[in-house]
């Protein structure tokens, strides 16, 4: 009898031992990573605010007024000052994507425009988890105004947030 | 005065436990191995088993399995077995994430399980087991259009026809009572461990036939009525 008892036990702590759960990734946001260097390759905490904007329509020309605000655009990094690295998002689905990095001191702005090619892939966890997509970058490029060079470092953005994507080498003297 | 022993003679006494040992569980590995002599025949038969917890689980929930399988009884000790089943998942419109899931296959295991009992011919068993399972898999995954969080641009999200793949071992413990005649029911837990697979562009799957939901949960079970034939 008391060995049929302990086998009833042992089996009932397994049962209960099976309970299911959600087992969703606790970061799950995908962004893109940039680390802003200096000639040297040393990271360069900008002095200027810089402030990223994105447009929203194919074609729409943001330059005309980038200061102004209307529904085709929208604000992706705000005034970001004494920092060396920023994190942007990346649309889901979109085969570029277009930014304007403002560079803003108390005389002018200077705006450079990037265009990101990326390729989207759907990424799934469970039916339980949202859906997201992770991104292969393909290409990059930008004007000069600003911005010396930025350098794809890192072609896959993924949940992870540690991985540095792009060298932003400002100008020297913005 | 204290004399220190040799140090060969240390060596020796060591080497001689271990062949000791060496000897003790090999003879043990063997008994486990061993067929029991009696005048019971080495063949006794084959037994068909349809799983009902797979089809419980087909009827109450999104995803469950049905399941068949075949068993060899050799000297009422060792039961080499055969299960093949088809495995489905149907998850509609999931209320929060919006996501639909869709597959169905086929799947098998082989393997063999062991009966630990003592009175090996009596009308009870308790069986210890373990079994290779595969399965090959296409999933169809779905959500309606969203918006883009920051770009408001309608987003798709799905594949179809998605071709995946699963290798997977299975540890089980069961026991199984004679009914009636040849009727037994009988009932298993098994511990689950993925040994390879592809889950093609996703990264991951959800339900996998035959396994359960992937990352789940390790554990499972079968409740089994079985049929000596």
């Amino acid at each position: 009898m008391n060995r049929q008892y302990k086998l009833i036990v042992s089996l009932l702590s397994v049962v209960i031992s099976s309970c299911s759960s959600i087992d969703c990734p606790i970061n799950n946001t995908v962004s893109v990573q940039y680390e802003i260097r200096d000639k040297t390759g040393a990271a360069l905490s900008i002095k200027d605010s810089l402030t990223v904007v994105t447009t929203r329509q194919d074609g729409y020309d943001v330059l005309v007024d980038i200061t102004t605000y209307d529904d085709n655009k929208t604000t992706v990094l705000n005034r970001l000052v004494d920092r060396s690295d920023f994190s942007l998002p990346i649309s889901y689905s979109h085969p570029e994507d277009v930014l304007y990095f403002c560079f803003k001191d108390s005389v002018k702005t200077v705006v450079d425009t990037v265009w990101i090619k990326k390729d989207d892939i759907p990424h799934f966890e469970s039916v339980d988890c949202s859906a997201s997509f992770f991104h292969e970058l393909t290409d990059v490029r930008h004007t000069h105004n600003a911005i010396d060079s930025l350098v794809l470092i890192n072609r896959s953005v993924t949940y992870d947030y540690k991985t540095i994507h792009f060298y932003l080498y400002p100008k020297t003297g913005n | 005065m204290i004399t220190r022993p040799f140090i060969s003679i240390s060596i020796r006494k060591l080497a001689i436990s271990l062949l000791l040992l060496v000897s003790v569980s090999a003879s043990a590995q063997l008994k486990f191995f061993s067929i029991q002599k009696d005048s019971i025949p080495f063949f006794r038969g084959f037994a068909v088993s349809f799983d009902l917890v797979g089809l419980a689980m087909m009827e109450l929930s999104d995803y469950g399995q049905y399941e068949g399988a075949l068993r060899i009884n050799l000297h009422d000790e060792w039961f080499p077995i055969a299960e093949l089943g088809y495995g489905k998942a149907s998850h509609v419109n999931d209320p929060v994430t919006h996501i639909s899931y869709k597959t169905s296959a086929p799947y098998f295991r082989i393997g063999i399980d062991k009966n630990l009992l003592k009175q090996k011919h009596g009308p009870y068993r308790l069986y210890a087991g373990l079994r290779y399972a595969f399965t090959k898999y296409k999933v169809d995954l779905t959500r309606d259009n969203f918006p883009d969080p920051v770009w408001l641009w309608d987003t798709g999200f799905g594949v179809k026809d998605e071709q995946c793949s699963y290798h997977w071992l299975e540890i089980a413990l069961g026991a199984d009572a004679t009914i009636w005649g040849p009727l037994h029911l009988g009932w298993s837990v098994r511990y689950k461990r993925r040994i390879a697979h592809k889950d093609g562009v996703l990264g991951r799957t959800w339900y996998v036939p035959g396994y359960g939901v992937d990352g789940d949960t390790r554990l499972g079970g079968t409740f089994n009525v079985i049929i000596d034939i």
